[in-house]
């Protein structure tokens, strides 16, 4: 038998969708910007690549924007599987799923230690992705704002000159592709392991509990 | 053999080379064409600031710059501008004489002369690499410029530490910035800087009694306020999508954008598009070689190497020096390889032991 439980609000799967989407855009965009792969030598005609891959970047870099603030907004007002203390190993319950969780994923141990949201380790590894994309929103407007003190400030201080803000901006991109392969594969990992409609969750905020009947 | 020395170098500053350098300081500095007269009054004024030069880890290409530019006029009307009680590159005066001199200026002046200084200053080993008349260059910083009213750092070398300063920065350099505080500094930087940026902060200084805004690295805006991308006359061949591939190749020949071989104009606030160099309107960009960055903090260390988008990835320890997209890329290649590994062990745990209890 298996209970239906609510567990992502419809704000939490519109950020995950934003910042999923986005990322796709800003990495295949940001690569064409550092590299681009394409030259052409026909002066009679116009197409603008760079312009428009700068434009699709811009936009796809405010909704990334966006989906943090509201990751961020729910990590403090969210229902309780989206604040940050349900991930944070600062409890005995979020230290002991914390191990058990890196147990089972190396094989070590078969114990699943469930919970309705987050596993501890996998809630850590969202956090320390949503603070280098903190760091990759202000390198960035840094970046697309270079005359606006505001982001001159922030940017200076925090990476010197605008060539060093474009390095770790291009650098922590890989991280956004790293964690987006090993996410995926577990997600879908955790589906067969322990189903409980983990993939199909995002799309409608429903687990399934499996009940001892 | 024609006398050129003589045609290009008049030994007087002339009425019309004096204003028409004053004319350009205000464009330069942005002032509408009814502020000129009184920068004209300002630079023609009896009043002339007594300026210390001090010179210390540097190559003084920021002194020749100023000097030997294709425009006489420019140099000449720096020096009628300002008065320059002690500048070890031209000054008459030599060894004992020449510290008498900056000694009676710095005490008799003091709270009222400006300061430029251009070069780094050591500071390891208590400041040995650097000493003029036996004393360390940061001994006479130290002494020097509490008592100046203000401080123009010219050049990468005075602001950032420049080329000595550059990794594993063996001497400890540093720019003044990094010594004074008191004293407002206004940073020129530029490897050399343009001397127009120079000029626009003292006339700026003698006719509004104040310095310029500035940015958060103390530099000028008027000078540094605006990317040299964002100015630049090859940009249209960027938006374009128009790239020199390799230098010599028939883009580069056409005058497309050098973004793909290394140019940091769009990482480097200057003004050279704008305002260009040694009157006969020339600047890197415009003769077919990308931007280095020398106007920007540290430049030796982050836009190198110069012919490249992005620094390399120095892994510590390893000794390994590569490129940040071969880096990511294998990272990736390794986390794609663990997955499969990850993925296979699963697999043949399960073949051997069965589904698990959980899957009753």
């Amino acid at each position: 038998m298996y209970e239906k439980h609510y567990c992502w609000s419809i704000l939490l799967r519109l950020f995950h969708w934003m910042f999923a989407l986005s990322i796709v855009v800003l990495v295949v965009t940001g690569f064409y910007i550092n590299t681009p792969w394409t030259n052409t030598m026909l002066e009679y005609s116009q197409s603008w690549p760079m312009a428009w891959m700068r434009y699709m970047h811009f936009v796809a870099g405010y909704v990334f924007s966006a989906a943090i603030i509201i990751r961020l907004f729910l990590y403090i007002f969210g229902n309780a599987q989206e604040r940050i203390w349900d991930v944070l190993p600062i409890t005995k319950r979020n230290i002991v799923n914390l191990f058990k969780t890196l147990l089972q994923y190396s094989y070590i141990s078969d114990e699943h230690d469930e919970r309705l949201g987050h596993n501890v380790l996998a809630g850590l590894t969202y956090v320390v992705t949503v603070l280098a994309a903190i760091f990759q929103i202000i390198s960035g407007f840094y970046m697309l704002y270079p005359e606006a003190a505001f982001w001159e400030g922030w940017g200076v201080a925090i990476f010197g000159n605008q060539q060093w803000s474009r390095y770790i901006h291009h650098l922590l991109m890989w991280w956004f592709m790293i964690f987006a392969m090993i996410h995926v594969y577990l997600c879908i990992w955790n589906d067969v392991k322990g189903p409980e409609g983990l993939i199909s969750s995002i799309f409608t905020g429903d687990k399934f509990k499996h009940t001892k009947a | 053999m024609a006398d050129t020395v003589n045609k290009t170098l008049e030994p007087q500053l002339n009425r019309r080379g004096f204003l028409k350098g004053c004319t350009m300081a205000a464009a330069a500095l942005g002032l509408s064409d009814a502020m000129i007269p009184k920068l004209v009054e300002a630079a023609a004024s009896a009043e002339r600031p007594r300026v210390v030069w001090l010179h210390f880890q540097e190559c003084t290409g920021c002194t020749e710059s100023l000097l030997r530019a294709s425009h006489p006029d420019l140099a000449h009307l720096i020096l009628d501008v300002i008065s320059l009680d002690y500048h070890e590159t031209v000054m008459a005066a030599a060894g004992h004489q020449a510290e008498e001199m900056l000694h009676k200026t710095v005490t008799e002046h003091a709270g009222k002369f400006i300061l430029v200084v251009e070069g780094g200053i050591p500071t390891k080993d208590g400041g040995i690499y650097c000493k003029i008349a036996g004393k360390t260059a940061m001994d006479i910083l130290a002494e020097v410029a509490p008592k100046s009213a203000a401080i123009i750092a010219i050049g990468t070398c005075a602001t950032f530490g420049g080329v000595q300063a550059a990794s594993p920065n063996p001497t400890g350099s540093v720019g003044v910035m990094d010594l004074v505080s008191g004293v407002p500094v206004v940073n020129i930087p530029g490897c050399p800087p343009n001397p127009m940026a120079f000029l626009g902060t003292v006339l700026h200084y003698l006719t509004f009694k104040k310095l310029p805004l500035m940015d958060s690295l103390n530099r000028p805006l008027f000078a540094y306020g605006r990317r040299i991308h964002d100015h630049c006359e090859r940009r249209p061949h960027f938006d374009e999508g128009r790239f020199v591939e390799q230098f010599g190749d028939e883009f580069h020949k056409a005058g497309y954008c050098l973004y793909k071989v290394g140019c940091k104009g769009p990482e480097t606030f200057s003004n050279c598009p704008a305002v260009r160099f040694n009157d006969v309107d020339v600047w890197p960009v415009s003769v077919g070689h990308g931007c280095v960055g020398c106007t920007e903090p540290n430049f030796w260390d982050t836009m190198t190497p110069f012919y490249d988008r992005l620094p390399m990835v120095k892994i510590p320890g390893s000794g390994i020096i590569a490129d940040a997209d071969s880096v990511g890329t294998k990272v990736l290649g390794v986390t794609a390889a663990a997955i499969g590994i990850h993925a296979a062990v699963g697999v043949g745990k399960r073949l051997i032991k069965g589904k698990g209890k959980d899957h009753e």
